[in-house]
Parts: structure tokens; sequence; C-alpha cells
């Protein structure tokens, strides 16, 4: 998904450099209503940029992340409370926090005791499975598969406080 | 009156340069401490970091409303007793608010999250009520300024007409509106309505800190919070929009008036603005999901009217138009290449399916940095320059010209650091044991604090040759008399 969000963004940047360049280089010449192609050119682009913007909304809005895996029972259920400056773990029916299993449906429950703070989860290879925020009064419910085995750190996504960059926790899955 | 109107917005104008000059040597001092060039404590981190983002979009804010106070005063009695009244108040609030961080420590973030002022270890009790107050006392003032140019704009041209809704119907007026008056009412509504959500969350503030018992509900004020400054950052473009609108045609010779497409995309803008905010709290799950597809909804549809029409707008200027690559207009062009390429970033990260990966990452300041520094900032520069009709052409082009690679160097440095998931607003990046983030995120720090430097020398070139141009016109002046 990076990959893809990062060189959609690259492309575009080029063209849009290109396009002023290539502006900047026809203003050497001085044409009467020399910018009717301009209107042209924005007579295919608007509707084109709507399409493709539809077509955008429509393929990624049903890969939400609030409804990804709702079909699926989770293996487990992990009630993460981030506090000022750490997180605290339980899992539904286990005395403390065990390793979660390999590629099954974890179901994360996340609130916080005290000010905002972002539940981020990295895999063993330091890249971000996914997110969502710890806020205070309410519960947020986010569902992931930890593919990898090993140690997965949760990092704090949302500044809150002096020891915000050194908040940090640990989930092991096997 | 136009000698005092202008004046009246050198006055704004220089408040707002001198802060943004300031604010860049705590974004580059920010970045050296992430980079382990120099050691600064966390708590000090976060009152600069607080203070950078305060400064930043408060001060760029206000330089743009007098941007669009002055193109306006040009046909319209504007009230020169609310503007100095509204700067003497904006001075108030923003040397008491630069009390409250660098003095008192107030570190909560830009746009501090309840009840995060309210709960610290960092700072004393008092700073977060002085930084409170601080903050009305501003929004008092950016409220004032914004209804009497809509109340100046309305009574020249009547209130009825500020939106263009006319030419929407399909009616040619007897007398046209100008681009800028659509531009400039569409910025003080949207900044007005803005400033009011943050004034109502600034109240609730101010109640919870005299009377701590008080409990506020977190998620709400995230919402007023973010609509606030969602609205009031865009609104500053817009503003520089303005700018290009009322002066391109001055340099290119080519008319840019409204007409049925310009009326229709600035009103859509208007409404974009105000509820595209909601894409700040896509990882609040908790929020009802309607309102989170309506965040992609208006962040996608706000990139049509932008595009369509103002991007085109200027390219329908400069295409074959024989321009003369002076500063103004080069400044103006690369402003809007600049605030696009920040716009793509921007609706990429709107994607909610994208946002579960960038949220929070430095692609977050990566593209909100871009259509700020590469984007309004140089539509500020080029308003700036004609304002004072400088003739350091030369200079001036040459300062820009290290703008460009100060400036894209340090905004790559942010992309790179979002693209491989290096969090946000963190003081050091040590701590952080997982892969290779701490690494790269100390490298992209150290070199984004390089190329800023570079921007920040070129930014200050750029202001002596304003007067170098000055000293220039004058002496030409002398000769000629």
């Amino acid at each position: 998904m990076l990959k893809i969000a990062g060189l959609v963004t690259l492309i575009l940047d080029i063209i849009l450099v290109l396009t002023t360049v290539f502006l900047m280089w026809s203003a050497r010449k001085a044409v009467e209503h020399g910018n009717k192609p301009v209107y042209k050119v924005r007579a295919y682009y608007a509707p084109a940029l709507i399409i493709a913007l539809i077509a955008i909304f429509a393929f990624t809005i049903t890969r939400m992340p609030y409804r990804a895996l709702a079909l699926t029972p989770p293996a487990a259920t992990v009630k993460v409370t981030g506090h000022m400056w750490y997180w605290q773990f339980e899992q539904e029916g286990q005395p403390a926090l065990g390793a979660l299993p390999k590629g099954e449906v974890i179901e994360f429950a996340v609130t916080a005791a005290d000010v905002n703070h972002g539940f981020g989860v990295f895999d063993p290879d330091g890249h971000i499975v996914g997110q969502t925020q710890a806020m205070p009064g309410y519960t947020n419910r986010v569902r992931m598969v930890l593919e990898k085995p090993g140690l997965y750190h949760v990092l704090c996504m949302e500044y809150c406080g002096l020891v915000h960059q050194a908040m940090i926790g640990f989930l092991t899955v096997e | 009156m136009e000698k005092r109107n202008r004046n009246a917005t050198i006055a704004w104008l220089v408040v707002s340069f001198a802060v943004f000059i300031v604010m860049i040597g705590l974004g580059i001092t920010m970045r050296l401490a992430q980079g382990l060039r120099i050691e600064i404590p966390p708590n000090t981190f976060y009152a600069l970091m607080t203070m950078h983002g305060l400064g930043m979009a408060g001060g760029l804010f206000a330089g743009a409303l007098s941007i669009i106070w002055y193109i306006i005063s040009r046909t319209c009695k504007v009230s020169l007793a609310v503007s100095w009244f509204s700067w003497v108040l904006f001075l108030i609030g923003a040397v008491a608010l630069l009390y409250a961080t660098l003095i008192g420590g107030f570190g909560p973030g830009w746009y501090a999250l309840y009840p995060l002022p309210f709960i610290n270890a960092a700072w004393p009790s008092w700073a977060t009520g002085v930084a409170i107050i601080a903050l009305l006392i501003m929004g008092v003032s950016w409220l004032l300024y914004q209804l009497d140019m809509l109340r100046a704009m309305a009574a020249q041209y009547g209130a009825s007409r500020l939106l263009a809704w006319e030419y929407i119907a399909g009616k040619k007026p007897a007398e046209p509106l100008p681009a800028v008056i659509l531009i400039a009412s569409m910025c003080a509504i949207a900044g007005a309505l803005g400033t009011l959500s943050g004034a109502v969350t600034l109240i609730l503030y101010l109640l919870k800190w005299i009377s701590p018992g008080v409990s506020l509900d977190a998620l709400l004020l995230k919402n007023t919070m973010f609509m606030f400054g969602h609205v009031i950052v865009n609104v500053c473009i817009y503003c520089g929009l303005c700018a290009v609108y009322h002066l391109m045609p001055k340099y290119s010779g080519r008319p840019w008036g409204v007409n049925r497409i310009t009326a229709i995309a600035w009103n859509a803008t208007l409404f974009f603005v105000l509820f595209a905010y909601f894409h700040h709290l896509y990882m609040d799950f908790a929020q009802n999901k309607a309102l989170h597809i309506i965040g992609q909804i208006t962040s996608y549809g706000s990139a049509i009217p932008a595009t369509a029409v103002s991007l085109f707008g200027i390219a329908s200027q400069v295409y074959k138009s024989g321009m003369k690559w002076r500063f103004t207009p080069t400044a103006f062009v690369l402003g809007g290449m600049g605030w696009a390429i920040g716009g793509v970033a921007a609706v990429v990260d709107s994607t909610i399916m994208v946002n579960s990966y960038f949220h929070n990452t430095l692609w977050v300041p990566a593209h909100f940095h871009t259509y700020f520094l590469v984007g309004y900032i140089f539509m500020f520069f080029g308003f700036l320059h004609d304002f004072f009709n400088s003739k350091a052409e030369r200079f001036a082009i040459s300062s820009f010209v290290g703008m460009l690679v100060g400036g894209y160097g340090f905004l790559s440095m942010f992309y790179l650091g979002g693209y491989y998931g290096v969090p946000r607003r963190y003081a050091a990046y040590t701590a952080i044991q997982v892969g290779d983030i701490a690494n790269k995120g100390a490298l992209f720090a150290s070199l984004g604090a390089l190329f800023a430097a570079v921007f920040l020398l070129s930014a200050i070139a750029f202001a002596i040759s304003l007067f170098a141009g000055r000293s220039k016109a004058t002496a030409e002046a002398v000769a000629t008399t």
C-alpha cells in the first residue's frame, strides 16, 4: 500500500513539474488569445478527474479499516489502554497477555486512561501494520492479522506529552 | 487614504514575515535535535514544537488576511481603525503565547488535544491559562478583521452578490463582480466560521482551566479544534491565491474575471473546506463512519475546483502570453505548482485506506509543509515583491533559486520519513528499536535541517532584496526628478 501511494504521488508530482516547465517555456512567445487550448484541455480534464476520483473512491471505500475482517470471528481480543507513558495489554479470558497467534484475526479494543494516544503496530521489520487512536472515554475497535512471527512494537502515534517519544509496547506473535 | 492603508498593511506583513523567519529557526532547531546534532530536553522540544505550529499557522494566517484586506481596500471602504485594533490585539496575543511556550514551557502541540493541556508533568498551570487567553485574544483579532472586511465588501457590492450566485444562476450583472471580491468573501466567511469553532473550543478550555472539575468530551473537542485548524490553514492559502488572481493579469496582460465556472468552483470550495476536516479523525474509529466517508468525499471534492479553476486559471494566464519571468509571476506560478504538489500528497493521505498507514507519520507534516512553504509562501513573497515595488529582480530571483533547492530538499526528507513510517512529533527517535526507523528518522532530520537552513538564508536574502530594490527605485525616482 505504501509503495503504491508513494509511487502515485511521485508520478503525479513529476507530471505537475513538467507541465509547469512547459507552460513557462510556452510563454516566451505572445499569441493573441493563445490561451484557448488551455480551456480545451480543461474541458476534458475536469470530467476525467471526477471519473478518476469516483473510481478511486469506490475502490478504496470498501476497504475501510473500520469494517475490515468484520465477518471473521477474532482468534483473540486484546484490551489496550494507553497511559502516560506506557501501554497496558489485557487479553480477554486470559490472566496475562501471552503470545498472539500468527496469521489469525486479532481484535484490539483500544482506549486511554488519561490523554489521547495513538496505537500504532509495527511488525518485526519495522513496517506499520495498522493503527487507531486511543482516546479517553471511547473504545476504538480495530482488527488486524499479524502475519510475521516475532516481536511487534507498539509506538504511540499521537503526541501525548513529555515521554511520548519513548512510549513503546511489545506484542509477541508465534 | 491609500498611504494609510498601505502603512496598516505593512504593519501586518512585517509581523507575519518576522514570525515566519523566527519559526523557521525553531523548526531547524527541532530537526537538528531529532537528527542528534544538538541536544535539547524533551520538555523544551515540545514547547518549541507548540510555538512553531501555533506561530506558523497564526502568523501566516494574519499576514494572509492582510493581503486580502489590502486588495479589497482599493475598492471598498475598510476600517483602518479595526485593522490597527486587530493588529494590536494580535501582537498582545502573540507576545503572551511566546511567554507561555518559551518561558512557561506550554507544550501540548499546536492543536492541543483535550485533555492534554490540563494533564501534564512538564509545564505549570498558569502557562496553560496564559496560552488559552492568548489564543482567544488572537481569535478575537482575526474575527474582527474578517467581519470588517465582509462589512466593507457587502456595503460596496451588496451582501447578496459577494459569493457570485448571480453568475451561477446564469445572469449577467450590469456591474461585473471582481474575482478577488468573490475569493476574499469566501476566505472571510470560511475564516470567520473556523475562528468561531476555535473560539468555542478555547472558551470551553478556559472553563476547564478555571474549574478543573469540569469534564468535557474529548471526541467533540477534537472535532471543533480540527475544524478551526483545518479551515484557517486552508483559508491562508486561498488568500495567497487571491493575490495571484489580483496581480497575474498585470504581468500577463490577460483579464481574469468571474464567470459561472469560477463562481461554482469557489462556492464549492467554501463547502468543502468546512467539512474536509473530518479526514483528521479517520483513526478515531468511534466517530460515526458516515463522517469519515464525508471526509474522504469532501477531501477529494476539494481537488476538483482547486485544479480545474485556479490552476487552469494560472495556466491560461501563462500559456503563450509573452510574459517576462520577473520575480512576482515566477513565484506565483511556482507557488501554484507547490500548492498542487502538496495537494496531491494530501489527497493521497485523505484516502481512508491509505491513512491507516500514513496517519501521524512524517507524511503529514510533509504535505502541509509543502503547500505552505513552496505554495503559500511563494505567493506571499510574490505579493511582497510587487507590493514594495522592488526593482532588485536578479537578487530576488537568485534568492528564489535557493528557496526552491532548500524548500524541496527539506520537504523530500519529510516525505521519505513518512514513506518509511517514521512517526511525527517525536523529540528523538532513539527509543525506537524496531527496523531501521530510528536511524532513518535521524538521518532525514539532519538533512532536513540543512536544507531548511538553505531556505532560511534565501528567505532572508529575499527580504534584503525588497529593501535593496526600494533603495534603487527611490534613487531612480530622484534622478528622474
